[in-house]
């Protein structure tokens, strides 16, 4: 009767507390609950939104290339080597703006808008005129791309100018838009007001545009890197959890707002993840069928884009930084070094850099769930759910687990678990491969435990990469979020790491292309080639995350350190703004005289 | 005072520490286990570590290309020695100009040449004291361009998968002295006729070209009927008793005629056949026919679908053939592999189109007692929120062929 009471008593101050800070923060805290439910509509609108775009990607993964494109599969790791010089290119210039804000000298952002210009035309140039027309067709440049699977010296320019014209289009919105949005929306969720529209008729005429019925494949690759380029120009990507990344400098508060309204938020996606199966099970030709690219996908991303534009102005940015005009300057060297002074950087590189053992690996669970078991409709809904329910009870006990355990050792035993679960697959799959049944069950099994045991790990990431960048803002006076590459893996350690797993993303499409898999997935159904192409990645991936546990020995950035940066950058601010206000004062008190 | 097991677990171990921070220091201000902050200051030796930094990605960079560039870098023909002096084909990569080839012995390509009418002519050079005695599984995986491949006379092992997916092959041709295989009009046998391996993905228009169409037509299209009478139709011949794994996968054959000596159907062996319509089985002798006008069986020497006497069924055989509408499993039948079945049954406006059951001439006691089935090796089909497997007649009798 008493606990009866007890708990009812908990619910009660609860619901005062709500009521009391619906419209005000409690002391210490800055977020107001009414925001919490504001966050929870839009989170989950926008990443629901987000998570519809992931069945839309220029990779072996997507349905679309599965299965209407049927493009070689070694010709993505070709693509993205042509495209690797450039891109060293074009992210010097896109970190130098994006870290300042889009806020350049006037002179040097003419520069940067020449050199996009520029590139754009080059890249026009090439897609619609052909320089091998020029060439030897028995030279070694021209026999070396046409051997090359899936490709063509042609298209190898095609290439070239897509990438060329993506990065030009890319860089020139870049600016324009930082500058025009920033200022009123925030660092995080400007983009999604200039990309809602564009992203939307992109995604329409994705599934709409019949470019897989190209008969020529080399003419089919570049036809499908340009229209997924044009794709790719606009984003929408999940900005508004991005942008709660920094809605506290409170790093509990942080916590609490990341644990509850935001995974709660992520149920809109659970509910669309099992109605979209049961939808696409009735399709004649299922996950093959068009219809799925023509009105499912798009219809669901427009739903829900159209939820996040109307519910993003009220989540709120709240890091403590100078106000804009005050900012520190970055001088690009400056960028650079800073960002190789952060010791957590190199960490997150190294375990990076471990990780790309596994590139190129096919999804494992898709290649399990259709190949394997056949399974579509709701039966592949319930699974999928299932799984991926798995995380979120273990979720709501972030914050103890956070408290109880260092970061270090929550990775450290992410990693092992990583390693253990996938020994688990292979043995079943080796040993009980013939029974389908059984080897199912603990394959889904193992499946549950991974992803009940990956939810703590990857808040403590998601706050390890937030306080890295604090302690970037600590180091530099900005947080240096492209010039590291924190959030979007294209920083100037990717310089470094890039090029290395760019060469080892190819070994895992050579392996499976003496496998047996190329551009047709039919090859899953043959059993032989089936666990030959699961079993080979999976292993090299056990080997990965055992020797992920190395890096992650070496971090030592705990709460107190954390503490202690926070209070400088609020001390930083208070600061600046006292001196932006002094002089805004004594500009007032010039013009009175000067009256 | 010694803390509890509660106390121990909940404490936080890290103290608060407050700063007290001066306006001035406020950009300068090191803590403690950190490095100290560079904002506006100059770095020690700043323009080496620049000069250090850049050579540093150039080497990275170049080396990862390098060894990336190495690492795809693909003779057209690629092969293996074999113990016993002789080279097996691994990996080919097709040029994008070679439509017809020859494995006899290890070659290369020497010269490709434009033509006046735009087309390429490609010519090889070959090492005779090297023959080539296998095809390895996949060696031309994927190839779109390959129309004809000329098997040598010393090949003596073609993995059934070394033509998987081979869309624009047309022909398979073997040399007459090759004392293992052998090819009727481009379809590849063993030399013994009992074993069909591979039935060229794109037999079918080869057929049409030489029955003088000028394009292949679907069915819709206008004249399919005629088209499909002259290149659609194919008679296994009698002596064949396995039709091997992926042996006629893809196929666009509308009507398949099944000798009574069949034994074995390999896995996949008729999978993805999405035109076919009929599976026929005769009594007596005959050879390869192509063409539905050239057949001739009396009709009490045809009846539909699987020949009695087959024994096994291998996983996936039928996998995705639509167009199909019957299936008898007879008597003899003693293994049937998983998903043998699959998706040949759909539902379109409400209605259930291709195998909607299948009939079963055991009764269903000897039929599950006798008779190895693999896992789902009955197709279903969408039924609400979950699948629903077709029905089985057991101890059914066969459908009559409707005239």
């Amino acid at each position: 009767m008493s606990e009866k009471s007890g708990a009812f008593g908990k619910v009660k101050d609860f619901m005062t507390e709500v009521k009391t800070h619906w419209n005000t923060p409690k002391e210490g805290n800055y977020v107001p609950y009414k925001e919490y439910k504001d966050i929870f509509i839009a989170v989950g609108s926008n990443y629901a939104g987000s998570k519809m775009l992931e069945y839309i990607s220029f990779g072996v993964g997507c349905f679309l290339i599965m299965h209407h494109y049927e493009l070689p599969y070694l010709t993505y790791a070709i693509i993205s080597l042509i495209n690797m010089p450039l891109n060293y290119i074009g992210s010097l210039i896109s970190w130098y703006v994006s870290d300042n804000l889009g806020f350049l000298p006037k002179k040097s952002e003419r520069k940067v808008y020449a050199t996009y210009f520029a590139f754009a035309i080059a890249g026009l140039t090439l897609l619609f005129w052909d320089p091998v027309t020029c060439m030897d067709i028995n030279s070694s440049f021209v026999r070396f791309f046409n051997t090359l699977n899936g490709m063509s010296a042609t298209a190898f320019f095609k290439i070239v100018g897509t990438h060329l014209l993506y990065t030009g289009w890319t860089g020139a919105r870049n600016i324009f838009w930082r500058k025009k949005l920033i200022p009123k929306f925030g660092r995080y969720k400007y983009s999604l007001y200039c990309d809602f529209v564009p992203k939307s008729v992109m995604v329409i005429l994705i599934g709409w545009l019949p470019l897989y019925n190209i008969p020529d494949m080399a003419t089919r690759v570049w036809a499908a890197n340009l229209l997924f380029a044009c794709y790719n120009v606009f984003g929408f990507a999940n900005n508004l959890e991005t942008c709660t990344k920094s809605i506290s400098p409170n790093t509990r508060e942080r916590i609490l707002v990341r644990t509850y309204p935001i995974k709660l938020s992520h149920l809109f996606h659970s509910i669309i993840a099992i109605i979209i199966p049961v939808i696409i099970g009735a399709l004649k030709d299922e996950w093959a069928d068009i219809n799925v690219f023509r009105f499912v996908i798009p219809g669901m991303f427009i739903t829900f884009a159209t939820l996040t534009m109307f519910f993003a102005g009220r989540v709120q940015e709240r890091i403590p930084q100078p106000p804009i005009e005050k900012k520190v300057q970055i001088s690009f060297w400056d960028g650079m070094f800073g960002v190789l002074r952060n010791k957590y950087l190199w960490i997150n590189t190294l375990v990076g850099l471990l990780d790309s053992l596994g590139n190129g690996m096919l999804a494992f669970t898709t290649v399990l769930y259709l190949y394997t078991f056949r399974l579509s409709g709701l039966p592949y809904s319930l699974i999928v759910a299932l799984v991926s329910f798995a995380g979120t009870p273990p979720d709501f006990f972030t914050p103890y687990f956070i408290k109880r355990f260092s970061y270090k050792q929550i990775m450290i035993f992410y990693q092992l678990s990583r390693a253990l679960g996938y020994t688990a697959i292979a043995l079943a799959l080796n040993f009980f491969g013939d029974n389908l049944v059984l080897c199912g069950t603990i394959c889904v099994v193992v499946l549950i435990f991974m992803e009940a045991t990956s939810t703590v790990p990857k808040s403590a990431a998601h706050d390890m990469n937030v306080r890295i960048t604090d302690y970037q803002m600590y180091l530099s006076g900005e947080r240096l979020e492209n010039y590291s590459g924190v959030y979007s893996n294209a920083g100037i350690f990717s310089w470094f790491t890039g090029p290395i797993t760019s060469f080892v993303g190819l070994i895992i499409p050579l392996i499976l292309l003496t496998a047996g898999f190329n551009g047709n997935w039919d090859v899953l159904f043959i059993d032989s080639a089936r666990f030959s192409i699961i079993i080979v990645p999976l292993i090299i991936e056990i080997v990965g995350y055992f020797l992920m546990t190395i890096p992650f020995m070496f971090w030592d950035y705990d709460s107190s350190k954390q503490e202690q940066v926070m209070q400088v950058l609020q001390r930083r601010a208070e600061v600046t703004e006292g001196l932006a206000k002094k002089e805004e004062q004594a500009v007032t008190v010039n013009a009175g005289k000067g009256d | 005072m010694k803390k509890t097991k509660k106390e121990k677990k909940t404490a936080n171990p890290e103290q608060k520490v407050i700063l007290n921070i001066p306006d001035e220091e406020v950009w300068d201000y090191k803590i403690e286990g950190l490095a100290a902050p560079m904002i506006g200051k100059t770095y020690k030796n700043y323009n080496l570590k620049k000069v250090l930094l850049a050579v540093a990605v150039v080497l990275v960079i170049s080396l990862s290309f390098l060894f990336s560039v190495l690492t795809l870098t693909k003779d057209t023909f690629e092969y293996e020695a074999l113990s016993d002096g002789t080279y097996k084909l691994t990996q080919f990569s097709n040029t994008g100009n070679i439509k017809e080839l020859d494995i006899d012995f290890v070659s290369e390509v020497e010269k490709e040449t434009v033509l006046e009418d735009g087309s390429v002519e490609v010519t090889f050079s070959k090492d005779e004291t090297k023959p080539v005695t296998s095809i390895r599984e996949y060696a031309f995986n994927c190839d779109e361009k390959i129309e004809v491949i000329n098997i040598g006379a010393k090949v003596k092992e073609i993995d059934a998968k070394s033509f998987y997916s081979c869309w624009a092959l047309q022909r398979i041709e073997v040399d007459e002295d090759n004392p293992y295989f052998c090819d009727v009009d481009g379809v590849l046998y063993t030399k013994d006729m009992k074993t069909l391996i591979c039935y060229p993905i794109n037999y079918d228009w080869y057929l049409a070209q030489e029955n003088g169409f000028e394009k292949e037509l679907w069915p819709g299209d206008e004249g399919y009927d005629e088209y499909k009478k002259a290149n659609m139709t194919i008679v296994i011949p009698s002596t064949v008793e396995h039709i091997g794994d992926l042996a006629l996968n893809y196929n666009a054959l509308s009507d398949i005629y099944l000798p009574e000596g069949l034994k074995t159907i390999g896995n996949l062996a008729f999978f993805e056949s999405t035109l076919t319509e009929n599976i026929y089985s005769y009594k007596g002798e005959s050879g390869q026919i192509i063409g539905a006008d050239k057949i001739s069986f009396a009709d009490e020497d045809i009846y539909l679908s699987l020949p009695e006497g087959l024994e096994s069924i291998g996983t996936d055989a039928f996998n995705y053939n639509r167009a199909l509408s019957y299936m008898y499993v007879p008597s003899s039948v003693k293994f049937i592999g998983h998903h043998a079945f699959w998706d040949t049954v759909y539902k379109e406006d409400g209605d259930l189109k291709g195998v909607a059951y299948i009939d079963v001439a055991a009764d269903e006691s000897t039929f599950t007692g006798n008779v190895e089935l693999g896992t789902d090796w009955l197709p279903h089909y969408d039924n609400g929120l979950f699948p629903k497997k077709i029905d089985v007649n057991y101890g059914a009798t066969r459908k009559v062929i409707e005239k």
